[in-house]
Parts: structure tokens; C-alpha cells; sequence
């Protein structure tokens, strides 16, 4: 074996070594590195642009067709308290208050990406809260119902007659309204007679303005 | 940042041309390293060649160890990483099957496939009973799915059902397979050499 070759393989050896102890001196620094809580869910720019926009909002109209017609890809969740929720709720809403939102058993209501989850509390302020913790996380198909369980009750369970003024779309509105609040088992059929009975044109108060008298040709010439 | 697909930085149609071009280079690689060689790759069973074991053990850590500097630096992020799930019995009863083959045939698919490439005949062989091998397997699944779906553990990970950090499991992975590289190249010098 001569001397040169010699050489070599000591080299190669070498070599080797040094790799294997860079491999080493890299998987040991993982081990050693500081570590850092990283960040999870959506970029923030994406979270501001996400609650700056209304998207996230749906109406009680909308939410009240979708429920008649049984519309299976619906999810309803109540954000308020437990003993809010006992008291009232929607029908077949699911009740998560914003404490419980991870929640083993109930984030995987919220963390999915098949129904379309309607969050709702009294007002829209703390369905609101939930959505931005589901929307920081990344969850899909998350809503909130505008103006919520009281803008419920003023649109579906009590809606406004609107104002003679107005046009044929508001009335079809209101019979809409009616009809769904007689579906989610409102007796509003009195509320409908009675105004019904403002409906009726008034009779026309005739104001009597007497009649100038003509005066008598005075003088002349 | 990364993975560059899923977060929209080049469109998905570029995904089919990225990975031709990087299973060209692969392959090429391969070929270029010997590994077209039936002898060369059932070397590791016999002891008298272990490249195999070195090289795809070093590219196995290279990634691994590349991968998660990268995660902790932000440059990608390895939630996004797609896992295998692991159907137990299948992949115990497949790597003996894989391994039988890999001993009796003297290649791998992958490295069966350079073979094909240059012209060996011992690869062609091999290939097309790899797709005889794979219309059986079509043919009698209905028949074996319950031995898959029975053992389907999900898309598990060690560092989640051992509850260790996955840094420490990089380290020892790194340790053995540098043990390994330690003790194979002991077994090479005892074992008779062969010259192909």
C-alpha cells in the first residue's frame, strides 16, 4: 500500500468524520435552541382584514328561511351563558359559551369545515368574540347572526308593520316575517288583525274649510 | 412561508412540474451513485456493501434535521406537512414482502426503475413483476381491505404517541443511524470483499 494511498484514505476517513460530526453538532443544537411559542392560525393581516369586513354577518331573514327549510348543512350555536341558553334559545342551537370554545368535546363544532355554524348571543358583541377566536384559529365557515336574539325577536317573533309609504318588497318582508314567526310557533295571528285593522284606509277626515263668502259687490262704480 | 403550494406562493399546477423535474434528478442521482447495480444494492444484506444504508440514512436526516431548522426559523410550517397514516399490520406485512423482494430481486422499486432506464434486464424482470405484483394486489384488495382499515392508526408521529419532543427523537435518530454507519462499515471490513 503505498504512501499516497495511504494518505487518501486517512482523508476520506477524515472527511467522514467531520460529517457525521456536523450531523451531530445540528441535531444537538435543535435539542439546545431556545424554543418560542409559534404562531398559530391565520396571518394577522388576514385577521384584521377578516373582522374589518361584514362578510362574517347573516341576516335573521336569511337564518329564518334556512331553518324552515330545514337546510341540513346549518349549525346553530348559542355563545351565552348556560343558564341564558336553559331559559331561551333557537331551536336545536348548540349551547357554547365563549369559555368553552376549546373545549375537547365541543370545538369540534366550531373547528370543521362541512356546516355552516351560525353563532348568536343577545346581541351580535359576544357571538362576535367567538367568531374572532374561531377566525384567529383558522376554523371555516364561521357566521354570526346580525344584531342577534334581540334583533331575532324584532324582525321574526314581533315584526314591524311597515308604514303605508312603503314599498311592496317591505310588505312581502313583513308577510315573510309573519309567516316564519307562526312557523317558530308565535300566536301573532291577533298582532296580524290588529294591524289589519290599522291597514284600513282611514276615512278621510274631510276638513270643512267655510266656504268664502262672496262678498257682496260693494259699491263700484 | 412554506410549504410553497398550500400557501398560494406558486400555483398548484406547478406541483406536477416541480416533481418531475425533482424525480429526474432523483433518478439521475440514483443511476449516477451505482444504484442501478442489483449487486451493489443487495450488498447491505450480504455485508459487503452498506451505500444504500448510508446514503438514503443521511438523506433521511439532511431532510429531517433541514426540516425542522427551517420550522423553527418560520420558514415552513410543518402542521401543513402531509402524514402517512400508518395501517399497522399492512406496513408490518408489506416490509416483509418489501424486503423478501428487495433481497431476491436485488432492487427497490424506485432504483428498479433507474435500471429500467439504462437497459438492465435484470431490472426489466424486476419492474414487470413489481406491476404483476400490483394487479394481484389490485385484484384481491376487497379481500385484504379489513387486514388495512382494521390497523389504520391515523396519522400518527412518534413525538405525539411517545409524548417526547421531537428534537430529542431527531437527536437519538441521528446517534443511531451515525452508530449504524459506525458498525456497518466494521461488518465491511470482516466480510470477504466482492469486486462487480
Amino acid at each position: 500500500m503505498s504512501a499516497k494511498y495511504k494518505t487518501k484514505k486517512i482523508l476520506i476517513k477524515r472527511r467522514y468524520q467531520l460529517l457525521a460530526l456536523i450531523l451531530l453538532i445540528l441535531a444537538g443544537g435543535l435539542v439546545l435552541i431556545p424554543k418560542h411559542d409559534k404562531h398559530e392560525g391565520i396571518k394577522p393581516e388576514l385577521f384584521v382584514k377578516n373582522i374589518l369586513s361584514n362578510e362574517r354577518y347573516i341576516s335573521t331573514d336569511i337564518l329564518a328561511e334556512r331553518m324552515i327549510s330545514q337546510d341540513p348543512s346549518l349549525i346553530l350555536i348559542d355563545t351565552r351563558s348556560a343558564e341564558a341558553y336553559q331559559e331561551f334559545s333557537l331551536p336545536d342551537a348548540v349551547n357554547i359559551p365563549l369559555d368553552k370554545v376549546f373545549d375537547e368535546n365541543l370545538n369540534a363544532y366550531l373547528n370543521q369545515d362541512v356546516y355552516d355554524i351560525v353563532l348568536f348571543s343577545n346581541d351580535h358583541f359576544l357571538a362576535d368574540e367567538v367568531w374572532m377566536m374561531g377566525n384567529r384559529m383558522g376554523y371555516q365557515r364561521l357566521y354570526v347572526l346580525q344584531g342577534g336574539l334581540n334583533e331575532w325577536f324584532k324582525t321574526i317573533i314581533h315584526p314591524k308593520y311597515p308604514s303605508q309609504t312603503m314599498s311592496q318588497d317591505a310588505f312581502d318582508l313583513y308577510s315573510f316575517r309573519m309567516a316564519a314567526g307562526r312557523y317558530f310557533g308565535v300566536a301573532n295571528d291577533t298582532l296580524e288583525i290588529k294591524q289589519k285593522v290599522i291597514r284600513k284606509a282611514k276615512p278621510k277626515k274631510v276638513v270643512t274649510q267655510p266656504k268664502k263668502k262672496k262678498k257682496a259687490p260693494e259699491g263700484g262704480c | 412561508m412554506g410549504p410553497i403550494i398550500p400557501n398560494e406562493l406558486i400555483s398548484v399546477e406547478w406541483n406536477f412540474v416541480i416533481a418531475i423535474l425533482i424525480g429526474m434528478a432523483f433518478g439521475f442521482i440514483l443511476e449516477s451513485s451505482g444504484f442501478s447495480s442489483s449487486r451493489k444494492l443487495a450488498g447491505v444484506f450480504y455485508g459487503y456493501d452498506f451505500a444504500v444504508l448510508k446514503v438514503f440514512l443521511t438523506a433521511c436526516i439532511v431532510a429531517l434535521i433541514g426540516l425542522f431548522y427551517m420550522d423553527y426559523l418560520n420558514w415552513i410550517d410543518m402542521s401543513q406537512l402531509y402524514i402517512q397514516p400508518l395501517y399497522l399490520y399492512g406496513a408490518i406485512i408489506g416490509g416483509i414482502i418489501m424486503g423478501v423482494g428487495f433481497l431476491a430481486g436485488g432492487f427497490c422499486p424506485g432504483t428498479s426503475l433507474c435500471a429500467v432506464a439504462i437497459g438492465k434486464i435484470d431490472g426489466i424482470v424486476y419492474t414487470a413483476g413489481l406491476f404483476i405484483g400490483i394487479l394481484i394486489f389490485s385484484e384481491m384488495f376487497s379481500f385484504l381491505e379489513p387486514l388495512f382499515e382494521k390497523s389504520n392508526m391515523g396519522h400518527v408521529t412518534m413525538d405525539e404517541t411517545l409524548n417526547v419532543s421531537p428534537y430529542w427523537i431527531i437527536l437519538i435518530f441521528t446517534v443511531l443511524a451515525l452508530l449504524a454507519f459506525f458498525v456497518s462499515d466494521i461488518i465491511r471490513k470482516r466480510v470477504k470483499k466482492v469486486f462487480y
